[in-house]
């Protein structure tokens, strides 16, 4: 019934919800039991309601089911029925791992009965936690006297925050504020800033009477323990406080001490800056004191973030991209017409008209510059998104593991291309996994060693220029350097005098080799070969680099090094053949140029030697089958990821350029040694080279033994 | 007033909903209608600023919504001359009886529980528009 | 008559193009004689050469009609890929279905419009796979054939897998290409 759109719109809410559902549980879960931010749990609570009624609408009844009843215990929780402990806690998490998973496969077109089952045992589950105590039995709203008409707009949730007020005494207020229609919202949200510190506001109802036609009236019904004097000092221009209440709170029972204020608090990813949160075993009902709690973040964010992001089809933009694309070709178009009649230079007309046409270029140019940026922004995602879920995975697997872990992480505020980012959350999950299963040791061992007991796992981001760099680091036992190279001679990857010849990072670096680790190494040598090559080469198609430092018996860590787009790189345009290529620019090193007489061979395979260090001289016309001009220079370029370098012999260099790189449809995403393609002046396409295959593929032992004769 | 079904300007409906694909299902319904012209908002304050704009005669709105909730704001249209003759309609997930009596009771013309058939929601429509 | 096919065709073409050969003739009487199936509506196909056959695709699976431009070769690519072409911004492959037909041995080297006869160009069809160009002689024009009475393609010692049957109208036989299969 539903149409392609909507669906495709459902699959996306669907998750941002359950990445708010995420965050929200793992905020609400540091900030321990006490006194949970009611205008949090409203948003939890909120999260589950709007996902349980989306899955119905699309015909989802397992994920509707399930989050219907996620929503009955987090309505429990913020009616104040049940308490926030961490069994509550728990079952939730599992229920958006489930709900994930299920997501997943809805986008399919899948519903396994394995996630259906998992579903069922998890609702039960809910349900069990649910089952709470009884709300009062007597209202207390009913004492106090609250306009019957202001209370039929309440909603239960409202209702539940007015009694929790009254419960604990303090003074109700209405806060009337008049606006103008075009910034009521902005408006409301200075005063709400005003008001919270102060109290809380339990509710903002928009006034039915009639206005001029440009202004709207508020009324807002504010619980607050500050006397009258200080409440209306805090008001914002145009707004008046009264009375709530026509009977007097007095006639109630005595009010406590009035709460602390609240703390100004700043946001999430501030918050996490550089400190740890323990993950140690049950950190309710009070987290440790040793670890600083992540206070909740201001409100405003968390109500926002389900309406206020934008989400955009990652093919529209790259629609969009075309066509700055088409809009840089007229750009070069209008300037070679400018130049040319500026050539014509007839007597003063012509040359006039092309210096017109130049400014215009030039205009448009400007223009231009201003849409790729913005468009480039629009694509650009907080890693937040990826290390939110990272950490709610951590945490579970920290308690299974049953070791003493702390986890800490930072730069969760830093932005990355939507597509690096998406891709990221496996190779990280890897990283981290290893970290904990191999690196982090158990507690006696770290005090044998002379170390603190709990081990510390880091996950940090931060900018620098045009890349991001994330390092995964522990503080556990560290990498055994000696069995590495066992290893890598056994498997026949090194010989023994090559890695008698490698420093100690070549070393650490084979772990990262296709075919280095078996499942058998898992033990012996903290397993970190398991799937390090795959995680390479995931990092390797977006243009990431990945090294690795370690201490034996200090730790372990890896540094991601990724672009900051993947849709516009500098690139270096050179020719082999007569034909062009893209070089990525982050993948080159330096350009230098060799005459043929300094070429060397080493087993029959050509070497250059660039400032006392040897590599091989690649010939790009060979390695792609074209026709080769004998020449007695060769420009080299030198290429490297990571460790690694190789010399790509072209026949001239074009220059630099910013290009816009396009994948290549599905029928050629197999072609060896390109990642896209990018298109010139002239609409002619041009290949941009892999440069991280081409080394993988051409530095490959056996590689090196094709032109090799017997003995 | 509009009172022929002949009449051929476009008719202006506002749905207020905060979720996209509820927003889009809602709208793909009301599109099969041809003389409707749909308006959106994504939340209460939306709904406040957008409605003084237009001219519109009937309203759709969600009750779980953030800022402003859908109580609030059929309390808002239906206590406002301006707008009290509207018709209302709730689209809502909250079934619950006496989630419906409210809505009522604040002066909701129809009150649909989620998940809805878009054809009963055009239907309810034509019938308001009398077309 | 035709001016209905032209608009028809017409949304195929890239505009800069100039508009291919005249379009054949449909009028219903042409089927006479046949045992058709009653009330059947035909199909219609878009016809072209490739060497001396006429080959026809259902016009559903043509995205549009392109002139040759430049052409991208692919290094280490499969020998009927003759290379990249550049469709407004989007970067799609340029096959050749000759070879897959017997029609040639190798592939053409086409680099740009001069390494082509004046009416050859490029059919984009739409595949799951992927959108992809085929090289063609020259654009026929639409056809309307009876579903009911294609012919299945007879023995011939050739590759029949890349033939989904046999059209005939008048005299004119149509071989009706298998567009999955002529690229794979």
């Amino acid at each position: 019934m539903a149409a392609p759109r909507a669906l495709t719109e459902f699959i996306a809410e669907a998750n941002e919800i359950l990445e708010v559902l995420g965050r929200e549980l793992l905020v609400l879960e540091e900030a321990g039991a006490s006194d949970p931010d009611p205008d949090r749990l409203n948003a939890v609570f909120r999260a589950a309601h709007s996902l349980k009624g989306l899955a119905s609408m699309f015909g989802l009844e397992t994920i509707a089911r399930l989050a219907h009843r996620a929503e009955d215990l987090l309505d429990a929780l913020r009616l104040g029925k049940t308490p926030l402990n961490q069994q509550l806690v728990d079952a939730l998490s599992q229920t958006i791992d489930v709900l994930q998973i299920m997501l997943g496969e809805a986008s399919r077109g899948e519903d396994s009965a394995e996630s259906r089952e998992q579903a069922e045992i998890l609702g039960a589950e809910l349900q069990r936690v649910a089952l709470g105590t009884p709300g009062d039995a007597i209202d207390v709203l009913d004492q106090v006297g609250i306009d019957p008409q202001v209370r039929a707009v309440f909603t239960e949730f409202e209702e539940h925050r007015l009694r929790e007020n009254v419960k604990k005494g303090v003074g109700l207020w209405k806060v009337r504020a008049v606006f103008s229609l075009d910034d009521f919202d902005t408006r409301l949200s200075q005063l709400n800033g005003r008001l919270k510190p102060l109290g809380e506001v339990i509710s903002t109802l928009p006034s039915s009477q009639p206005g001029d036609d440009s202004s709207i009236a508020f009324d807002l019904i504010f619980g607050s323990a500050r006397p009258e004097a200080e409440v209306e000092a805090s008001l914002t221009e145009g707004a008046v406080l009264s009375p709530l209440t026509s009977q007097p709170l007095a006639a109630l029972p005595p009010p406590p001490p009035p709460p602390a204020p609240k703390r100004r608090v700043p946001a999430w990813d501030d918050v996490s800056s550089g400190t740890g949160s323990a993950f140690a075993p049950g950190p309710f009902p009070s987290a440790p004191s040793t670890v600083m709690r992540i206070a909740p973040a201001p409100v405003e964010t968390s109500l926002r973030s389900l309406t206020n992001t934008v989400r955009v089809d990652i093919g529209r933009l790259d629609g969009l991209m075309n066509s700055i694309g088409e809009l840089l070709l007229i750009r070069s178009n209008i300037e070679r017409i400018a130049e040319a009649a500026r050539q014509v230079a007839g007597p003063s007309l012509p040359k006039l008209w092309g210096q017109e046409l130049q400014r215009e270029a030039r205009a448009l140019e400007r223009r231009l510059d201003e849409l790729q940026k913005g468009v480039l922004d629009v694509r650009m995602v907080p890693l937040g998104q990826v290390f939110d879920k990272l950490a709610r995975l951590m945490r579970r697997l920290v308690r299974e593991s049953g070791k003493d872990v702390m986890f800490e992480v930072s730069g969760g505020d830093v932005e990355l291309d939507k597509l690096i980012v998406e891709e990221l959350s496996d190779p990280l999950m890897h990283l981290l996994r290893n970290a904990l299963d191999h690196g982090a040791e158990r507690p006696e061992e770290r005090l044998k060693q002379g170390k603190a007991g709990r081990a510390t796992i880091g996950l940090f981001a931060r900018q620098q220029g045009n890349h991001v760099i994330i390092e995964v680091r522990d503080d556990g036992a560290g990498l055994d350097e000696a069995r590495i190279r066992e290893v890598a001679v056994d498997r026949g990857i090194v010989t023994r005098e090559q890695t008698e010849e490698m420093e100690r990072r070549d070393l650490l670096n084979l772990v990262f080799q296709a075919g280095f680790s078996t499942r058998r190494d898992v033990s012996e040598l903290s397993g970190r070969g398991v799937g390090l090559d795959v995680v390479k080469t995931n990092l390797q198609r977006l243009s990431g680099l990945i090294d690795i430092t370690s201490r034996r018996h200090e730790g372990t860590t890896f540094t991601l090094t990724l672009p900051l787009t993947l849709a516009i790189i500098r690139a270096l345009m050179v020719a082999v053949s007569g034909r062009t290529y893209a070089i990525p620019l982050n993948a080159v090193l330096e350009i230098v140029s060799v005459k043929t007489g300094e070429l060397r061979t080493i087993e029959r395979r050509e070497v250059i030697e660039v400032r006392g260090q040897t590599m091989p001289f690649i010939r790009l016309a060979r390695v792609f089958g074209l026709p080769e001009e004998q020449r007695a220079m060769h420009y080299v370029v030198i290429v490297g990821l990571a460790q690694q370098r190789l010399g790509l012999a072209i026949d001239e260099l074009i220059g630099q350029q910013d290009i816009v790189t396009k994948p290549l449809s599905g029928r050629l995403r197999d072609i060896p040694g390109v990642s896209g393609a990018t298109e010139l002046g002239d609409r002619r396409a041009v290949l941009v080279l892999d440069i991280g295959a081409l080394m993988e593929e051409l530095l490959r032992p056996q590689a090196s033994l094709e032109p090799r004769t017997a003995g | 007033m509009l009172a022929s079904p002949a009449v051929s300007t476009l008719r202006k409906v506002l749905i207020v909903e905060d979720s996209g694909a509820t927003r889009e299902l809602l709208r793909s319904a009301l599109e099969t209608i041809e003389v409707v012209e749909v308006h959106m908002a994504v939340s209460g304050f939306d709904a406040l600023k957008v409605l003084p704009r237009h001219r519109f005669e009937l309203i759709i709105t969600d009750i779980n919504m953030p800022d402003i909730n859908g109580l609030e704001l059929i309390n808002f249209v239906k206590k406002n001359p301006h707008y009290r003759d509207t018709p209302l309609f709730v689209v809502t997930t909250e079934g619950r009886e006496q989630d419906r009596d409210r809505g009522l009771q604040l002066g909701a013309n129809e009150y649909v529980v989620k998940p809805f058939d878009p054809a009963r929601i055009s239907e309810l429509v034509r019938r308001y528009l009398k077309l | 008559m035709s001016s209905q096919f032209a608009a028809l065709l017409d949304r195929f073409f890239y505009r800069p193009d100039e508009a291919v050969g005249p379009f054949l003739e449909s009028a219903p009487e042409s089927d006479r004689g046949a045992e058709a199936v009653p009330d059947e509506t035909p199909e219609e196909f878009l016809a072209f050469v490739l060497d001396t056959e006429t080959y026809a695709v259902p016009i559903g699976a043509v995205r549009e009609i392109l002139k040759v431009t430049v052409v991208t070769e692919i290094p280490r690519a499969k020998k009927n890929l003759i290379g990249l072409i550049n469709v407004r911004g989007e970067m799609l492959p340029l096959y050749d279905v000759k070879m897959r037909l017997r029609l040639a041995d190798t592939a053409p080297v086409v680099r740009a419009s001069k390494d082509v006869g004046r009416a050859a160009r490029v059919l984009l069809l739409k595949d799951l796979e992927g959108d992809a160009g085929i090289l063609v002689d020259r654009v026929e024009g639409v056809v309307k054939l009876q579903l009911s009475r294609l012919e299945e393609a007879p023995e011939l010692g050739i590759d029949r897998n890349a033939i989904a049957g046999l059209g005939r109208r008048d005299h004119q036989l149509y071989i009706l290409l298998d567009v999955e299969q002529a690229l794979s």
